[in-house]
């Protein structure tokens, strides 16, 4: 990762984005049809399919922000442009994610448990997540120079770690109104087989968008900063 | 020379990265280890009959509805929670209930202890696991009798 630019890096996700997009649009669809043809579940009935766009969404927010403290990490350690782009692109993707994991959850919460937002240890370590994302975000733009802007925000992206095993483990370690995990759990799946390959292909297909999404977005963080350079450069 | 000195550089920001991270995590741990008691969402009935001055504290209990206690009497639900203990308490609640609130299904409660063993419940949330399954799955489990559910 040292030796990649950030130039390198975003003509190589150009060169390889539209067959990205062709697969991320054949898995959607795939998806959806699993989805729509799946069997309702015999206790909670049709409700528990926005399971399959709450779970990969949290999958995601935690992986996004796992890769964002790796990439912090390697930033700070090694002096790495690179990675310092990588989590500045990543971030937004991942407060949109975890957005959406509160947002269907609160609505499946209020179909399943009867309320909207309770305040229990894995609700509120998301939401606190959720926080530390826009945090970031925050702090990438509140500086005159980029390089210290990357600076103050990847050690608040490591610090943040901290809360990745709190919203993982909430479930086990605290009583919450909120079940426990289904499918990366002690003991296997408790989740039948064509349930798990649905939630699996959606997954894949929303790594795929935040995939797509993150080249774009790092190809114009590049781009601005070519802009700018080119400015200062004719002044 | 210069390869030498670059290493020592990394390693002394690796250093400084990892004890900022320590002392965050650990500070965390030591709030969230003093503070366990108020995470908890809610208490199992055996921990209730374990507290002390109940007298009018607002708290939650939960565990599952116990079998054949389900009942609409004078526009008040009554039920039983019972926990992996077999202990349980009573129950009463006038308002309406969750779709998903059902016998043998699990249930969290929250209000006041009025007297011993009964308990006014203010707000009633259902409480689902996290197994997901079709109904044909379970028939079929039935027909293999390697069913163990309701």
């Amino acid at each position: 990762m040292f030796a990649i630019t950030p130039n390198t890096l975003s003509t190589f996700l150009n060169s390889i984005s539209k067959y990205i997009v062709l697969l991320m649009i054949l898995l959607l669809g795939f998806s959806a049809i699993l989805i729509i043809l799946l069997e309702n579940d015999y206790y909670q009935g049709v409700s528990f399919k926005i399971l399959f766009i709450h779970v990969p969404a949290a999958w995601l927010s935690l992986l996004i922000f796992s890769t964002m403290g790796i990439s912090s990490i390697i930033g700070l350690v090694f002096k790495s442009p690179t990675s310092f782009t990588i989590s500045r692109a990543i971030s937004p993707i991942g407060l949109i994610m975890s957005i959406i994991v509160l947002v269907t959850g609160s609505i499946w919460g209020n179909l399943t448990w009867g309320t909207y937002w309770v305040w229990d240890a894995r609700l509120t370590s998301m939401l606190i997540l959720s926080f530390i994302y826009l945090g970031h975000i925050l702090l990438l733009y509140s500086f005159d120079h980029f390089q210290k802007a990357d600076f103050a925000a990847s050690i608040l992206a490591i610090i943040g770690l901290v809360n990745l095993p709190i919203v993982k483990f909430s479930v086990d370690w605290w009583t919450t109104l909120h079940q426990g995990s289904t499918v990366f759990r002690v003991g296997g799946p408790s989740i039948t087989s064509d349930y798990l390959i649905t939630l699996l292909v959606s997954f894949f297909a929303l790594f795929l968008l935040c995939i797509y999404w993150f080249s774009n977005i790092f190809y114009i963080i590049i781009e601005n900063r070519k802009i700018e350079r080119s400015k200062l450069l004719n002044q | 020379m210069r390869i030498i000195k670059l290493n020592n550089q990394i390693k002394k920001r690796f250093i400084f990265l990892i004890i900022i991270f320590v002392c965050f995590s650990s500070s965390i741990v030591l709030i969230s280890y003093s503070l366990k008691d108020q995470i908890a969402y809610f208490v199992s009935p055996s921990e209730l009959y374990q507290m002390k001055d109940l007298d009018d504290r607002y708290l939650r209990v939960g565990g599952l509805v116990k079998e054949g206690s389900l009942k609409f009497e004078n526009n008040i639900w009554k039920f039983e929670i019972i926990d992996e203990e077999n202990k349980s308490i009573k129950v009463e609640f006038s308002k309406t209930l969750p779709n998903l609130v059902e016998e043998n299904k699990g249930i969290i409660v929250e209000g006041r202890i009025l007297k011993e063993n009964l308990f006014i419940a203010e707000i009633v949330l259902a409480k689902h696991d996290e197994n997901y399954m079709p109904q044909s799955a379970i028939d079929k489990m039935q027909e293999d009798g390697i069913w163990r559910g309701n």
